[in-house]
C-alpha cells in the first residue's frame, strides 16, 4: 500500500511539473495598450472584490487575440477567484488562464482569449472580476471589547498591468463613513463611503504606488481553516453530506477580559464579534443536524424557503477576535437531483463546495465523494483544478469490500468557487440486492442455529433417569387425557339420565346408552394399553393407574345399575316415586365415593 | 391456552416465557429513552463523563495502553494512574461490543454505544432475575420480577440511556452471580460454582459494590451452617466458589490483594475455613465413635476458633490486614461520615434515605416484598434461606445510604414477584369457567394451570352438590383480581412517571418551560466547556470545585486540579481553602498550583440552586479539615449562625474568591423591573457585596446565562504590583564583579569606549 501510495504522489508531483512547464509563456504585445481602466475595489466585506473595466485597443499591425493581465505583486498570493467576461452587453465570459512571461519571472500573470482577434486599430472592452482573501489587516491588531474594529488595506493607485495606460480610475468603496484616513494623490475624491482616486494619465506599465486606507470594519472576519465535505451516494435515493467545520475569527484579536455584562447591556459592546451566520442549503435538504464532539449545539433555527434552505446557525459562543470554533453539519438530499443515469453508466453532478456564509473564506477545502460499493471505471471531472489524493476505501453498514472514496482538495476558495463537479462511474444494479440478501442469508444462519441446537443433543452422558421420566410423563399425559374424556363421557351420560326423567324416551336414551357403553370400551381398552406400556418405566405409576381402573369399574357397574334402575324400574313405571328416588340416592352416594377416590389417584398423578 | 392438548404445554409455557421476557426488555429499553428523545443521545452527569473518556482511550489506544495510562490532565501537579484506579467491566464491556461491530463493519461511534449500553443491560438484568426467581419459587413468580425490575424506578435512576456508569452493568453482573450460586448450592456442581466464580469475577471488574457479594454469599454459608443445613452440594460449591473467586477478583489491577488484605474481604476466608472444620468433622464423625468425637469436636473447634480470632487481630495490628475503610464505617454508624470525612458526607447520595424516596423508588413493591418475604420463611430451604438473607442486609444498606438502594430494588422485585404470582395463584386457582380466566394474569399462573383445569372438570362430575362453600365466591375473586391489576397498572404508570420526571434528565443540559408552554434549552455548561477547549491553551490548568473534574477533562479536555475520583483529600481541601480565602492568598495558592483558568457554577440569574455557592459550605469544612489554622466554619456564618450572602451575610464570606466569582459584576445586572439590581434568583436575596473590582484574576468567559463563569489568572506582570516599602526601592549595584577576560584574551576592556576615528593627514600640495 505504501509503496503504491508513494508512486501515485511521485506521478502527481511530475504531472505538476509538466503543468507549469507546459504553462502558457507568453510575450507581452508590444502594440495593445489600454485605453482606459475603471477599477472598483470593494473592501467592505473581509474578501476584497475587484471588478476591471477594461478598455483596450492594438495600435499595431497584427492582430492580437490575448490580453494579458497581472496584479500588484503585494497582492498576487492572495488572490483566490479570477474571471473574465467581455464588456458588450453579451457579458459573455472569456477564458482566463495562468500564464507566465520569461521576461518578468517574479510577476503572476493570467492570459485573457478574446473572443474573436483584436484587429489592427480596433478596440476592445472586458472586464476582468477577482477576488482577493486575506488582504486586509486589522490595525491594530488587538482590541479590547468596547472597541471597533479598523482594518487597512494596502493597495495601488495605478492598475499593474504589462501595457501602457493612458487613463485610470480607481474607486474604493469602504461600506462605511467611518474612514480613519487614507492615503492621497491627487487627484482624490472622497464621498460618503467611498475614496475615488484618479483619472492618472499616461501611466507606465508595471507602475507601482502605494495606496493605503484604513477604516472600521465590523463585518465577521470569519475564516474557515479547514472544511472537510463528505458526500455519501446511496443508490436507495439519498446523499448523505457531511461537513466538519473549523472556523476561526481572523479579525482584531480580543484584548483583556471578556464581560457578558457588557456585551448583553451595551449594544456597542463586542460589535467585531460573529453570533450567529446563516448558512444555505440545497432546497431539497433534509435531516439537518447541527454538532460538535460533546453533542448537538441546540442553538440553531431551520427556515424552509421556497428555494433554499436557511439554517441560521449560532456557535456555542459568540466568536471574538482569535477565538476559535468547530462544528459538524449535515444534511441528506434525494439523490435524483444530483444522479443521472444511463444503463449501469452513472453520473453525479454535486457541488464541491456549498455554502457556509455569505462572503466566506475558505482556508483548505477537502471533498470526499463515497460511491456505492462496486462502483468502477470512475472518472472525476472537477471545474477548476484541485489537488486529486489517492482513492481510499470505507467500510459501513453490510459492506464487504467496502466503498470506493475519492477525495479531491484545493487551497483559498471564496464564494465562486460554489461549482459542481462531475464524476462518471459504472455501477452494476444487480448489486443493489446484494445487502439485502445479505441480511436474508444471516438471519437464515441464525435461525438454523437455533433450530439445530434445539434438536441435538450436547450432553456427554446419557441421562437414562431423565430419560425414562420423560417418557412416564409423556404416558402420563396421554392417559390423563383419556381420563379425561372418561370424565366427560360419564357427565354426557349423566346428563341423558337427567333428560331421560323428564321426557321418558326410551329409545333415544338406550341408542346414547349403547354409544356410551361402546366409548367406554374403547377408552378403557386404550387405558389399559397405557398400564402396559407405563409398566416397565415406572411400575409405581402404573399400578396407580391399574387402581384407578379398577375404580372406574366399579363405578362402571353402578351406573350400569343406574341404567338398569331406570330402564328396567322407572321408565315402565314399575317403581315407586319414592323408592326410586331411594334407590338412585343410594347409588349417587356410592358413585360419589367412587367418583372421590378417582379423583384422588388422579391428582396424585399429575 | 387452556384447550391445548397437553404435548403442546411445553412450546406454548416457553414461547410465554419468551415473550414476556423480550416485551420486558424492550419496554424496560424504551422507558429508559426519555432523555435521548428529549434532548440528545448524550453521556449524563458527572462520573459517566470519566467512563467515557476512559473507554474513549481505550479505544483508541487499546487495552494494554489503557491499563498502563497515566492521565495527568487530572489531579495537577499530581496526575492519576487510570488503569490502576479503575474498574475496567464498564469499558471493557462497552470497547468490546464496539470492537465486535467494528469487525461487522458497523461504524457505530463509542458515544452511543456508551449511551445505550446501561437500557441494553437493563434487559440482561430482567432475565437473569427472571432465571433467579425461577430458581427459587418458580416461572410465574420469575416472569413478574423480570417484569418489575424492567420498569422499577429504583434501577432505572442508575440506567438510563447516557447514565453510563458501573452500576449500569454491576446490577446485572450482581443478579446473574446470584443466579449461578444459587443454582450451584441446589446442584452442587462444580460446574455451576466456576461459573458463578466467573460471573463474580465479570462483578468485581464492573463495580465496587462487589463487596456485597463476597460478604452476602459466605454469610447465607454461615446461616445454613448454623441452621444445620450443612450439606456436600454447599461445602462442593462454597470451596470451589471461594478459591476461584479470590484468584480471580485480584487479577483485577485496582483490586489487587485486597481480597486477602483488607477486613472487607475476610468473612469470605472465614466462612471458608468454617466450612473445611464442619466437613473434616462430619468426616471424623463417620470415622470415629460418639465419645471420641465429642471430645475431638471441643478441643479442634476451641483452637480453631481461637486460631482464627487472634490470627485475623495480630495481622490487622501488624497491618497486613488492613482495617475497614471509612465507606464502610458509614455504613454502620450513620453519623460517622459527617464527623470524620465530610467529603463523604458532602455527596448527596450518601445521605441516609427517606421513607418517601422508599416509596418513590419501589411504589407498590415496597408493601409487597414483605408478603414474599414471609412466604420463603415459611416455605423454607437452602436457596431461600439465601434471598431472606439478601432482602435484609440489602434493607438495611438502603436505609443506610440512598446510593444503596440500588441493591435493594432487585431483590424487592423478586420478593414482590413471589408475592404477586402466589396471590394470583390462589385467587386464580379455583377458577370455575376457564373461558372467562383474566389472561393477563393467566400466563403468570401457568405453572399451576395443570393442577386445575382437568381437576376441574371431574369435578363437575358432583353437579348434585355443587357451590359448596370452599374458598372464595367468584365475585369476591374478580374483585380482588381486578385490584391487584388495577395496583399493577398503577404501579406501571407511577415508574414511567418517576422515570420521566426525576431521573431522564442529562444534568448538563437543563431546560425550562416557559410561560406560552414553548421550551428552551439552557446549554450553558457545554458552552463553557467547548469555549475551554477551543479558545484556551491546550495545557491551561483549570481549577474548579471536584464535582466538575470530569466533565471538564471530557468536554473541554483540559487539565484538572481535583476531580470526581475524590482520592486525595488534602488537595481538595487546598482547593477548598482558595475558594474560601481572600484574593491575595488566594492567588498565592493559585499561583503555587500553577493554575491559568478558574471555573465556577453560578445559578443567581437563572434560580439552579445546586450552584457553587450552594455547595460552598462544604468547601469550608474541607478546607478547614486540612488547614484549621486558616479557614474556620464560623466565620462564614452570621452571628447568628446563617449562611447568608446578602448585606447581613458574614464579611469573610463577602470576600472570599468565591463570593467574588460568582457575584463579579452580577451587582449591576438587573433582571427585571420588579427587582432591584444584584437579585440572586436561587437565594432570593439582594447581594451584600455589590461594587468590587477583581485583581488577581480578570474574567475570561460567562456563559449567556451566567451558569458558568470562567476567570483567568493573570500572570504577576498583568496585575498593580504590590507596593514595595521606600527603603527597598533602590536597586544596589551587585558588588560581585565578574571579569570578562579569558584566558585567551587578557587585554583589558573598557565600557563605552569612544571611537576614535582616524583623521587622513593632509596631502601637502
Amino acid at each position: 500500500m505504501g509503496v503504491k501510495f508513494d508512486l501515485i504522489k511521485l506521478i502527481c508531483a511530475f504531472i505538476c511539473v509538466l503543468n507549469s512547464v507546459f504553462a502558457t509563456n507568453e510575450l507581452i504585445a508590444k502594440d495593445l495598450i489600454v485605453k482606459n481602466i475603471d477599477r472598483s475595489i470593494d473592501v467592505s466585506t473581509q474578501l476584497v472584490k475587484v471588478t476591471c473595466t477594461i478598455q483596450i485597443e492594438n495600435t499595431g499591425k497584427s492582430p492580437v487575440s490575448k490580453f494579458l493581465f497581472s496584479i500588484e505583486p503585494n497582492l498576487k498570493q492572495r488572490l483566490s477567484y479570477i474571471s473574465a467576461q467581455s464588456g458588450d452587453s453579451s457579458k459573455s465570459p472569456l477564458a482566463v488562464q495562468k500564464a507566465t512571461v520569461q521576461s518578468r519571472p517574479d510577476d503572476a500573470f493570467w492570459k485573457v482569449d478574446l473572443r474573436e482577434p483584436l484587429g489592427s486599430g480596433s478596440s476592445a472592452t472586458i472586464e476582468i472580476d477577482y477576488v482577493l482573501t486575506n488582504a486586509l489587516s486589522p490595525y491594530p491588531t488587538h482590541i479590547t471589547q468596547k472597541e471597533k474594529q479598523l482594518v487597512k488595506f494596502i493597495g495601488s493607485y495605478y492598475a499593474y498591468l504589462p501595457y501602457l495606460c493612458a487613463k485610470q480610475t480607481t474607486t474604493v468603496s469602504m461600506g462605511t463613513k467611518n474612514v480613519e484616513s487614507y492615503s492621497k494623490l491627487n487627484p482624490v475624491v472622497k464621498s460618503d463611503t467611498s475614496v475615488v482616486y484618479g483619472p492618472y494619465t499616461k501611466v507606465a506599465a508595471f507602475s507601482v504606488e502605494p495606496m493605503t486606507v484604513h477604516y472600521e470594519n465590523n463585518n465577521p472576519f470569519l475564516k474557515i481553516s479547514r472544511i472537510e465535505r463528505t458526500i455519501e451516494v446511496s443508490h436507495w435515493g439519498n446523499i448523505a453530506i457531511e461537513e466538519t467545520i473549523d472556523l476561526e475569527h481572523t479579525g482584531a484579536v480580543l484584548k483583556g477580559p471578556f464581560s457578558r455584562y457588557d456585551f448583553q447591556r451595551e449594544m456597542q459592546s463586542g460589535l467585531s464579534s460573529v453570533k450567529s451566520f446563516k448558512t444555505v442549503l440545497p432546497a431539497s435538504a433534509t435531516d439537518a443536524y447541527y454538532r460538535d464532539e460533546i453533542g448537538n449545539i441546540s442553538t440553531s433555527h431551520m427556515r424552509i424557503m421556497a428555494d433554499s434552505v436557511e439554517l441560521d446557525l449560532r456557535p456555542r459562543f459568540p466568536l471574538f477576535g482569535g477565538w476559535k470554533t468547530h462544528y459538524v453539519l449535515g444534511y441528506n438530499v434525494p439523490s435524483y437531483e444530483y444522479l443521472f443515469n444511463s444503463g449501469d453508466n452513472y453520473k453525479l453532478k454535486i457541488r464541491v463546495l456549498d455554502h457556509i456564509f455569505d462572503d466566506m473564506v475558505v482556508d483548505e477545502l477537502i471533498t470526499k465523494v463515497i460511491l456505492p460499493e462496486g462502483a468502477e471505471n470512475i472518472n472525476l471531472v472537477t471545474p477548476y483544478s484541485m489537488t486529486r489524493h489517492p482513492d481510499t476505501r470505507h467500510s459501513t453498514y453490510l459492506d464487504t469490500k467496502g466503498r470506493p472514496v475519492i477525495t479531491v482538495s484545493k487551497r483559498n476558495l471564496v464564494e465562486n468557487h460554489i461549482q459542481a463537479l462531475e464524476l462518471d462511474y459504472v455501477y452494476p444494479r444487480i448489486l443493489m440486492l446484494q445487502e439485502p440478501v445479505l441480511v436474508a442469508l444471516a438471519l437464515y444462519a441464525l435461525f438454523l442455529l437455533v433450530i439445530v441446537y434445539v434438536r441435538m443433543d450436547f450432553s456427554i452422558s446419557k441421562d437414562e433417569a431423565g430419560e425414562s421420566r420423560l417418557r412416564v410423563s409423556g404416558i402420563l399425559d396421554k392417559l390423563l387425557v383419556l381420563l379425561d374424556k372418561r370424565a366427560i363421557l360419564y357427565m354426557n351420560f349423566d346428563e341423558h339420565f337427567a333428560k331421560v326423567k323428564t321426557s321418558k324416551d326410551v329409545n333415544s336414551f338406550n341408542a346414547a346408552a349403547k354409544t356410551f357403553n361402546q366409548e367406554y370400551k374403547n377408552i378403557t381398552t386404550s387405558i389399559a394399553d397405557m398400564i402396559s406400556k407405563l409398566k416397565p418405566d415406572s411400575p409405581e405409576a402404573s399400578e396407580r393407574v391399574a387402581e384407578i381402573q379398577k375404580l372406574d369399574k366399579v363405578l362402571k357397574e353402578i351406573y350400569n345399575h343406574k341404567q338398569a334402575l331406570y330402564v328396567d324400574k322407572l321408565l315402565p313405571g314399575k317403581i315407586s316415586r319414592s323408592a326410586f328416588v331411594d334407590a338412585e340416592t343410594g347409588l349417587n352416594k356410592k358413585k360419589q365415593d367412587a367418583v372421590e377416590k378417582i379423583n384422588a389417584i388422579t391428582r396424585a398423578l399429575h | 391456552m387452556k384447550k391445548s392438548s397437553s404435548s403442546f404445554s411445553g412450546g406454548w409455557k416457553s414461547l410465554i416465557v419468551f415473550t414476556v421476557l423480550l416485551l420486558a426488555w424492550l419496554c424496560g429499553f424504551a422507558s429508559r429513552l426519555f432523555a435521548v428523545i428529549r434532548f440528545e443521545s448524550i453521556i449524563h452527569e458527572f462520573d459517566p463523563w470519566f467512563n467515557y473518556r476512559a473507554t474513549a482511550y481505550m479505544v483508541e489506544h487499546g487495552f494494554y495502553n489503557f491499563l498502563n495510562w497515566f492521565d495527568e490532565r487530572a489531579w495537577y501537579p499530581l496526575g492519576r494512574i487510570v488503569g490502576g484506579t479503575v474498574y475496567p467491566g464498564l469499558m471493557i464491556t462497552s470497547g468490546s461490543i464496539h470492537y465486535v461491530l467494528h469487525l461487522l463493519n458497523i461504524p457505530i461511534h463509542i458515544r452511543d454505544i456508551c449511551v445505550f449500553l446501561a437500557p441494553i443491560f437493563s434487559g440482561l438484568t430482567a432475565i437473569s432475575t427472571y432465571l433467579l426467581t425461577k430458581e427459587l419459587w418458580n416461572t410465574g413468580a420469575g416472569l413478574f420480577a423480570a417484569c418489575f425490575i424492567a420498569i422499577v424506578p429504583g434501577y432505572i435512576s442508575r440506567s438510563v440511556a447516557g447514565s453510563y456508569d458501573n452500576e449500569g452493568i454491576a446490577i446485572f453482573a450482581l443478579q446473574f452471580t446470584y443466579y449461578l450460586w444459587v443454582k450451584s448450592v441446589k446442584t452442587g456442581s462444580v460446574f455451576w460454582a466456576s461459573l458463578t466464580a466467573l460471573s463474580y469475577f465479570y462483578m468485581v471488574s464492573a463495580w465496587g459494590g462487589y463487596v456485597f457479594i463476597i460478604n452476602l454469599i459466605p454469610l447465607h454459608v454461615c446461616t445454613l451452617l448454623l441452621m444445620g443445613r450443612y450439606s456436600n452440594r454447599l461445602f462442593t460449591s462454597y470451596t470451589v466458589f471461594c478459591i476461584l473467586g479470590l484468584l480471580f477478583s485480584m487479577q483485577i489491577p485496582f483490586v489487587g490483594f485486597q481480597p486477602i488484605r483488607t477486613s472487607e474481604h475476610m468473612a469470605a476466608l472465614g466462612a471458608f475455613i468454617l466450612i473445611l472444620v464442619i466437613g473434616g468433622l462430619k468426616h471424623m464423625q463417620s470415622i470415629l465413635s460418639k465419645a471420641e468425637f465429642k471430645y475431638f469436636f471441643i478441643v479442634t473447634s476451641l483452637v480453631a476458633a481461637g486460631t482464627v480470632f487472634f490470627g485475623v487481630v495480630v495481622l490487622t495490628y501488624a497491618g497486613v490486614i488492613a482495617p475497614w475503610s471509612g465507606r464502610f464505617y458509614s455504613l454502620w454508624d450513620t453519623g460517622y461520615a459527617k464527623i470524620h470525612i465530610p467529603i463523604i458526607a458532602s455527596v448527596s447520595e450518601h445521605q441516609p434515605t427517606t421513607w418517601f424516596s422508599f416509596f418513590f423508588d419501589l411504589h407498590i413493591l415496597v408493601t409487597t416484598f414483605p408478603v414474599g418475604l414471609w412466604y420463603c420463611i415459611k416455605n423454607v430451604n437452602d436457596e431461600r434461606v439465601f434471598v431472606v438473607l439478601y432482602a435484609l442486609s440489602a434493607v438495611y444498606f438502603a436505609g443506610v445510604m440512598v446510593r444503596l438502594m440500588l441493591t435493594l430494588t432487585p431483590v424487592v422485585c423478586i420478593l414482590s414477584g413471589i408475592a404477586f404470582s402466589r396471590l394470583l395463584e390462589i385467587f386464580l386457582k379455583d377458577e370455575e369457567t376457564p373461558s372467562n380466566g383474566d389472561s393477563d394474569s393467566e400466563q403468570e399462573t401457568s405453572p399451576s394451570r395443570t393442577l386445575y383445569d382437568k381437576a376441574g372438570k371431574l369435578r363437575k362430575m358432583k353437579h348434585e352438590q355443587i357451590k359448596e362453600t370452599e374458598g372464595l365466591g367468584a365475585n369476591v375473586r374478580s374483585f380482588i383480581i381486578v385490584g391487584v391489576l388495577a395496583m399493577l397498572l398503577m404501579f406501571a404508570v407511577h415508574c414511567t412517571w418517576v422515570t420521566s420526571n426525576a431521573y431522564s434528565s442529562p444534568s448538563i443540559v437543563l431546560s425550562t418551560y416557559s410561560q406560552d408552554g414553548s421550551r428552551q434549552i439552557l446549554d450553558d455548561f457545554r458552552e463553557a466547556y467547548y469555549w475551554l477547549s477551543q479558545n484556551t491553551d491546550s495545557d491551561a490548568r483549570v481549577m474548579s470545585w471536584w464535582d466538575y473534574g470530569y466533565q471538564i477533562a471530557g468536554m473541554a479536555n483540559r487539565t484538572t486540579l481535583v476531580d470526581n475520583n475524590t482520592w486525595n483529600n488534602s488537595h481538595i481541601a487546598l482547593v477548598g481553602k482558595a475558594m474560601s480565602s481572600t484574593e491575595p492568598k488566594a492567588y498565592e495558592i493559585m499561583k503555587s498550583l500553577d493554575v491559568d483558568y478558574v471555573l465556577v457554577i453560578f445559578g443567581g440569574v437563572i434560580g439552579y440552586s445546586g450552584d457553587d455557592i450552594n455547595k460552598f459550605l462544604w468547601m469550608v469544612r474541607i478546607a478547614e479539615g486540612e488547614h484549621p489554622k486558616d479557614i474556620r466554619e464560623s466565620d462564614y456564618f452570621t452571628d447568628k449562625g446563617e449562611f447568608r450572602v446578602d448585606a447581613e451575610g458574614s464579611p469573610v464570606l463577602l470576600n472570599c474568591l468565591m463570593y467574588k466569582l460568582s457575584y463579579y459584576r452580577f451587582g449591576e445586572l438587573q433582571l427585571d423591573f420588579r427587582s432591584p439590581a444584584g437579585y440572586d434568583r436561587t437565594r432570593n436575596v439582594v447581594i451584600g457585596n455589590k461594587d468590587f473590582d477583581l485583581t488577581y484574576l480578570e474574567e475570561a468567559y460567562t456563559t449567556e446565562h451566567w451558569l458558568v463563569r470562567v476567570y483567568r489568572v493573570k500572570k504577576e506582570d498583568e496585575f498593580n504590583r504590590p507596593r514595595i516599602p521606600v527603603s527597598k526601592r533602590k536597586i544596589r549595584p551587585s558588588d560581585v564583579f565578574i571579569s570578562k577576560k579569558t584566558s585567551r584574551r587578557k587585554k583589558g576592556l573598557i565600557k563605552n569606549r569612544p571611537v576614535v576615528v582616524k583623521g587622513k593627514r593632509p596631502v601637502k600640495s
